[in-house]
């Protein structure tokens, strides 16, 4: 009986991904099957709805255009900007908050309260401070990765294992060494979700402020392409935006999970 | 914010105290031309502002308004969201299949979408609502899967016991059992949806309160572009708290 | 040795028997208060006793009487409100040089490797890096670790963990070891076995040690001299001598002598214990009367 036992099981595993996998192709095959449908109906305004072959073409066009990497670049430079000053402030402000029971107490509830609003807002006060250039669309890409990243570092703070930093002042280690060899170890978890979360918002408030007023950056091709009603191109951009944000949040997840026996040991 | 804090209200004393402290100081530097007051607008000034912005500009109007679009994506959420979720939770493959991509959705530039929206619904209120619906969908769904199937396997065990046929299971255990769980998703999702909604008003210029934020700023009237983006915050705030509380109080069932 | 009463070592004035002349920790009248909601509660209360070069003291005590609390006023990790401790004539005033702490909980960083955990004291300290891993491994083997060096402490069981533990504090080579209930999360078997190892490494070394305890079998077979404590507020009931033979093993648990010291300590433990018990009763009442 064991024998057998030990036979079925894993075909019965095999045919559960396998059955997982046609599944999920086959809704993948219906979605583009009845986007095409439509396109070719000409039910909606031309165009709104373009065909595969158009989007596919302008994709192509897209990624071989000089041009597009310029503006890539443009984004990513001011995105990267923007979690520097907006993740730099927000792992200080953290620390700080999550060292310090008074001041966190006192000014947390600012970032928690603050934090799930509209950010966008606030564009037309960096556009009067900062300016109408790259400037104003780094302030709002750095407001929007603040707040999360801030809460993630002084959560953080406050759940390393205590008997941990005991174990540091016990061997009379300097500030400095605590803060490097132990706080910043025993925290990867909670800065690198702050982290992802935050480059998830970064991107966000950027490209929308490049959409409201900029003449670069993904932003701006795509509000262009809505002005030019250069549909295929849109989706295009879309496409791309979008794969590019999932591929870094994928990859920072890589990255912190690098280490298979780092991920187990959650016991901090 | 765990352990008991003792220090009684110094804390709150001095979050707050620190914000009036800042506001004055604000005030003092701009009237001492430390600061331009064409780019920082006086505290003072705001604040008298807010009164213009009730008066002059329907403020309140504006603020039903984009409540609406947040009530109607809400209820569609709410329904969709529920739906799919009870959907995937039935359909066991279904929910292999899919889940993994719905997180993925969760955590993807939906509002970037706009232009897009703007081209299929017009600039509308409908726009409006879709994006804040489809933005604030993942959540919900999520939860509510999360909710039925985390029901203690001991309770769906009682209902067996009493031979409940499966309708009577998912109405009578799975689905209560699942309500604080859900009721996490819909407030998560009305959240996303009200940023969203405010913040694609802004963008395309119409509908309420980002509108309102939007038109201030071209008109170049400082004072009240900033009161209006007080108010929204302010709105942001008292809804989050309102729906933690509505949350808490809902919890002691489980 | 001084003949005397083996199951007392108390004198009628109350002083401490010294088991030389020369102690290398004095704790002198240590009073430590704590504010609770209920009020100000007194932790330990004018605590005296002193450990000599190269004994091991057990302190043991009902739950609730002030052992850790006592552990991390000495380790320096605490302020005394009243008194002082003393290494070697100086007084301590924060984590001390001489002083080495192993902790009742998980102490482990879980993002180091077994190795790399030995050689944090050191790695504090400035020593190189190869010296130091050097040192490291001699330290796991001593404990008994030697091919678990690359391991992480999601992948040792807990008993090891505490190993790795006590590994780290040996390598700060610390005059004084002391450690808090270091195998109370442990079972049984595992227990005994590190009480001998922990045995053997301190007479190996000559280590002097201070072990914080519940456990009398352990007090008992590891130790010179065992503190018994009261409930809170924690005072020094009793300290007595077990002059047990040394090497000691844990076959020593069968032994008459043995159980005449453990009857002795558990009639006075049972003595505080109960008091515990009735004091959270009360506390208990209380919290009912007043919803």
């Amino acid at each position: 009986m064991a024998q057998t036992d030990r036979l079925t099981a894993p075909t019965a595993l095999n045919l559960a991904t396998n059955s997982v996998v046609l599944l999920r192709l086959a809704i993948v095959a219906i979605v583009l099957a009845t986007w095409q449908a439509v396109a070719d109906s000409g039910l909606l305004f031309r165009d709104v709805v373009p065909s595969l072959v158009a989007i596919f073409r302008a994709l192509v066009n897209l990624l071989a255009d000089d041009r597009f990497y310029t503006h890539l670049e443009a984004t990513a430079f001011e995105v990267g900007i923007a979690m520097l000053v907006g993740g730099g402030l927000g792992l200080l402000v953290g620390l700080v908050l999550g060292a310090n029971r008074l001041l966190g107490k006192a000014f947390e509830p600012y970032l928690y309260y603050l934090g799930p609003t509209p950010k966008i807002i606030f564009f037309p006060v960096m556009i009067m401070w900062f300016g109408v250039g790259p400037p104003s669309k780094i302030a709002m890409g750095a407001i929007s990765c603040f707040f999360p990243i801030a809460l993630s570092v002084a959560a953080g703070m406050r759940q390393i294992n205590p008997v941990l930093i005991s174990v540091g002042r016990s061997f009379r280690a300097a500030a400095w060494q605590m803060a490097v060899k132990i706080y910043l170890p025993a925290m990867r978890h909670p800065i690198v979700n702050g982290a992802r979360l935050g480059l998830g918002v970064a991107i966000i408030g950027t490209v929308l402020a490049e959409t409201k007023l900029s003449n670069r950056g993904i932003g701006f091709l795509i509000i262009n392409s809505y002005n030019t009603f250069n549909m295929p191109r849109m989706y295009a951009l879309l496409i791309v935006l979008f794969a590019l944000a999932i591929g870094a949040n994928a990859a920072i997840g890589r990255v912190s999970g690098s280490k298979p026996r780092h991920r187990l040991a959650g016991l901090s | 914010m765990t352990r008991t804090w003792r220090g009684g209200a110094l804390p709150a004393l001095l979050g707050i105290g620190t914000f009036v402290i800042a506001l004055v100081l604000m005030e003092l530097l701009i009237r001492a031309g430390a600061i331009n007051r064409f780019i920082v607008p006086l505290p003072s000034q705001v604040l008298l502002s807010f009164w213009r912005l009730i008066a002059e500009e329907n403020i309140l109007d504006r603020f039903l308004l984009t409540g609406g679009e947040a009530l109607v994506a809400g209820v569609l959420l709410t329904v969709v969201g529920m739906s799919v979720g009870i959907l995937l939770h039935r359909i066991p493959l279904l929910r292999q299949a899919c889940e993994t991509w719905i997180a993925a959705f969760a955590s993807a530039p939906i509002v970037l979408m706009y232009p897009l929206f703007l081209v299929i619904f017009g600039r509308s209120a409908v726009t409006i609502i879709m994006i804040g619906f489809t933005a604030a969908l993942p959540p919900v769904i999520l939860k509510t899967l999360e909710g039925l199937s985390g029901t203690r396997r001991v309770l769906i065990d009682v209902g067996r016991s009493f031979n409940l046929n499966h309708s009577q299971l998912f109405w009578k255990i799975l689905l209560p059992a699942a309500l604080p769980a859900i009721f996490v998703g819909i407030r998560l999702g009305m959240i996303f949806a009200l940023i969203n909604i405010v913040g694609v008003e802004f963008l395309i210029n119409f509908g309420g309160l980002g509108q309102l934020i939007n038109d201030l700023a071209e008109r170049y009237d400082l004072s009240g572009t900033y009161a209006a983006i007080s108010f929204v915050i302010l709105v942001s705030i008292c809804f989050f708290v309102l729906t933690e509380r509505v949350e808490r109080w809902l919890r002691p069932i489980d | 040795m001084p003949a005397v009463d083996p199951l007392t070592d108390q004198r009628p004035d109350g002083a401490v028997r010294l088991y030389n002349a020369d102690p290398i920790l004095t704790v002198d009248d240590l009073v430590k208060r704590f504010q609770t909601p209920d009020g100000p509660v007194t932790a330990v209360d004018r605590v005296s006793f002193s450990v000599a070069r190269g004994e091991f003291l057990a302190v043991i005590g009902p739950s609730g009487c002030g052992k850790s609390t006592l552990f991390n006023v000495i380790g320096g990790l605490s302020a005394a409100d009243e008194g002082r401790v003393a290494v070697s004539g100086e007084t301590v005033a924060g984590p001390h040089r001489a002083i080495g702490m192993v902790f009742q909980e998980e102490s482990t960083f879980p993002w180091r490797t077994a190795l790399e955990n030995v050689a944090f004291p050191l790695e504090v300290v400035g020593m190189p890096k190869a010296e130091r891993l050097d040192r490291a491994r001699h330290f796991i083997r001593l404990v008994g670790l030697d091919g678990f060096e690359r391991h992480y402490p999601a992948e040792l069981s807990g008993g090891m963990r505490q190993r790795v533990a006590m590994a780290r504090t040996l390598a700060f080579e610390p005059t004084i070891l002391m450690m808090d209930e270091p195998f109370a999360a442990l079972d049984e078997q595992t227990r005994l076995l590190l009480g001998d190892k922990v045995l053997q490494i301190q007479q190996d070394l000559q280590q002097t040690t201070l072990l914080i305890t519940h456990n009398i079998t352990e007090a008992v077979q590891l130790s010179d001299r065992v503190l018994v404590m009261t409930y809170r507020p924690g005072r020094v009931k009793r300290i007595i001598t077990i002059d047990l033979p040394r090497p000691r093993t844990s076959a020593i648990v069968s032994s008459d002598a043995f159980g005449r010291f453990v009857a002795q300590i558990w009639s006075d433990l049972r003595e505080e214990a109960s008091r515990g018990i009735q004091d959270s009763e009360a506390h208990l009442g209380r919290d009912e009367a007043t919803r």
